[in-house]
């Protein structure tokens, strides 16, 4: 028997080019991935410095070093952070709120599937060009937890801020968070629901890419997707299989 | 001060004190105020001059540790004599009146000097049992404190059960125990001076500062005053260049600790508390907890007991893998397990396509997927 690993490849001329992430997607996307590496092995070290200088004390800066590049790593993910919310209300339909927050029928249609889709009871995803309705869902609440570390960073920091600075107001996240210590012990467990989130995000990419075949992968470097034509038409119906739509 | 001739400086001479010491005194008390160096004068003024307030110290739910703490201000002679010459009319362990002598007394100040008193109240508030976990001369501690802090100038809640419950709050909390701002709510003028004891110093402060500036200093959103909550305990720390350095105790009694390296791995709370210790200290400036090698514990906080536990550990436990539990390390094996569950699909993904590597079964398994698929929705 002839063994093939991938589903047979649609023709070529059935296939659209559409850009979906737009520069200030893409830019977002690898300034939050890239901060957050930067925020956890930093603060990592802060929770628990594993490393201990010798010598004299003035010699050294290891924990205040630690804690200024995690500073400046927390400046550029709050920002990006924003920006990328902003985004959502005026960039493209695939960057859209609403491709987060299952407010239209539609998307709540295509959740069951999609989530079937990942239990093997369907073959393939439904079409979505962008994120799927399930993807999409789960993006929400990361952006939920993205909002609960700078709220509970920013009132750590805010703590010990000088008294005159204006960040002194951001002491008001802490009462929200149970007190400045509770807020530490969060700011660590949502760290670790992140890396959750992110095992099964790079996961889902590679898995999309391989079992659609459109460059998910590539589409955060490059912008663009290689979708079929009909999930354009039929923006998102296809919850049946791609071979059955085009009759076989 | 010599021209005024008071009471209050005859006192002074009498027990020895000179003007020297006074006024040195009046210059530490500027400094714990945060004020600066030319308020030495005035508060000198004032305190050699003025009347002092009367001041009735109820205790409740307590260890009276804040009255040892008080009986035992750092600074004596003069702050002694300040705190002589305040008019206590009411304070239960060191009173001499007993039984209804005593709460007579009590009652006399409450009905003659209507909003001209200030009430220390010592001890968190039980509301339990229609308050029957507390009882003096027949009333309950609820009663008393809404009678006698309604009509106080001020209320002072001192030590950290009267601030913010304290230790009778802890979870369980079997007495339904309040902190006074929490059991009386609305009394004017409430300061909480939190820590478990609360520092003598502090309250000398707050009196001083009330004769000199005949009002009460800024609060925070505690209603602590910011003169000695307003920096955390880490910020003015001795062993905070150890901290940046990145020096710490490992173990007890190891290198570092021996060194006086920082107390952040032992489970310091310095971080996320907010008192004077450090610049003030204790026992007369004798030393304080870090001073001597033991970790904060973060006894000024709002919740110590219920939320600076384990003491010894940086963060608490996470839920149902015990208190001594490491929240970072459940969080990297729940996260191994994820991966391992993602690892386990992918090698299910990998199985099935390779079963439906030909493109025959694949037809198949679509039109499979539609009959099921039917009733889902078809494209429009």
């Amino acid at each position: 028997m002839k063994v093939r690993y991938r589903p047979a490849p649609a023709s070529e001329a059935c296939l659209a080019n559409v850009y979906v992430w737009e520069s200030p997607v893409r830019i977002c996307h690898w300034l939050i991935a890239g901060s957050i590496w930067v925020l956890s092995i930093t603060g990592l070290y802060m929770g628990n410095p594993m490393l201990t200088a010798p010598g004299a004390a003035s010699e050294h800066f290891l924990m205040g070093t630690a804690k200024l590049i995690h500073f400046y790593a927390a400046i550029v993910f709050t920002l990006s952070v924003l920006t990328r919310v902003v985004w959502m209300f005026i960039g493209n339909r695939y960057a859209a709120w609403d491709k987060f927050v299952p407010a239209r029928a539609i998307r709540r249609k295509g959740l069951g599937p999609t989530l079937r889709y990942y239990l093997f009871a369907l073959r393939l995803p439904p079409g979505f060009v962008g994120h799927n309705p399930l993807a999409g869902l789960f993006y929400t609440l990361v952006f939920v937890l993205y909002g609960v570390q700078i709220a509970t960073g920013l009132g750590m920091y805010a703590a010990s801020a000088h008294v005159e600075s204006p960040l002194r107001v951001f002491t008001f996240f802490l009462p929200l968070f149970g007190g400045l210590q509770t807020a530490h012990w969060i700011h660590h467990v949502v760290m670790w629901l992140l890396w959750m989130f992110i095992v099964h995000h790079v996961y889902s990419a590679v898995l999309m890419s391989q079992v659609e075949e459109n460059a998910t992968v590539e589409s955060i470097f490059s912008g663009h997707k290689f979708v079929p034509r009909e999930d354009l038409i039929y923006s998102g119906y296809r919850f049946v299989d791609r071979d059955t739509l085009r009759g076989g | 001060m010599e021209q005024t001739g008071s009471w209050f400086v005859r006192e002074l001479e009498r027990r020895g004190v000179s003007r020297r010491d006074f006024l040195g005194f009046c210059g530490v008390m500027s400094t714990v105020l945060a004020l600066p160096r030319s308020a030495g004068a005035r508060i000198a003024d004032a305190i050699a001059t003025k009347e002092k307030p009367t001041l009735v110290w109820l205790e409740f739910q307590d260890c009276a540790g804040n009255t040892e703490s008080f009986l035992r201000a750092g600074r004596p002679t003069t702050a002694d004599i300040i705190l002589d010459t305040l008019s206590v009319d009411y304070h239960e362990t060191i009173m001499a009146a007993a039984g209804h002598q005593a709460e007579a007394a009590l009652a006399g100040v409450v009905a003659d000097r209507p909003g001209g008193y200030i009430a220390v109240v010592e001890g968190s508030i039980p509301t339990g049992a229609n308050g029957a976990y507390c009882t003096i001369g027949g009333r309950s501690a609820l009663a008393i404190a809404r009678e006698v802090c309604g009509g106080a100038a001020a209320t002072i809640a001192i030590g950290t059960c009267a601030a913010f419950g304290g230790l009778p709050a802890a979870a369980p909390n079997p007495t339904g125990a309040l902190s006074v701002a929490d059991a009386v709510p609305g009394i004017k003028n409430l300061i909480n001076l939190p820590a478990c004891p609360a520092n003598a110093e502090n309250l000398v402060g707050v009196i001083v500062y009330y004769l000199t500036f005949n009002r009460f200093p800024p609060l925070d959103r505690y209603k602590r005053p910011l003169f000695a909550y307003g920096k955390s305990i880490h910020d003015n720390c001795e062993r905070r260049s150890h901290y940046d350095g990145g020096q710490y105790v490992e173990r007890w009694g190891d290198e570092g600790h021996r060194t006086g390296y920082c107390l952040y791995k032992m489970g310091c709370k310095g971080p996320v508390t907010f008192q004077n210790c450090p610049n003030v200290g204790w026992n007369e400036g004798t030393n304080w907890p870090i001073g001597c090698g033991h970790p904060c514990m973060g006894c000024a906080e709002p919740d110590f007991w219920d939320k600076m536990t384990p003491f010894y550990s940086h963060l608490a436990g996470f839920p149902g893998f015990g208190v001594h539990s490491n929240v970072d390390r459940v969080g990297l094996w729940a996260t191994a397990g994820v991966a391992a569950a993602f690892a386990a699909h992918g090698f299910v993904q990998l199985g099935k396509r390779w079963k439906q590597g030909d493109l025959e079964h694949q037809k198949v398994a679509a039109r499979a997927g539609a009959a099921s698929d039917a009733e889902k929705g078809e494209p429009s």
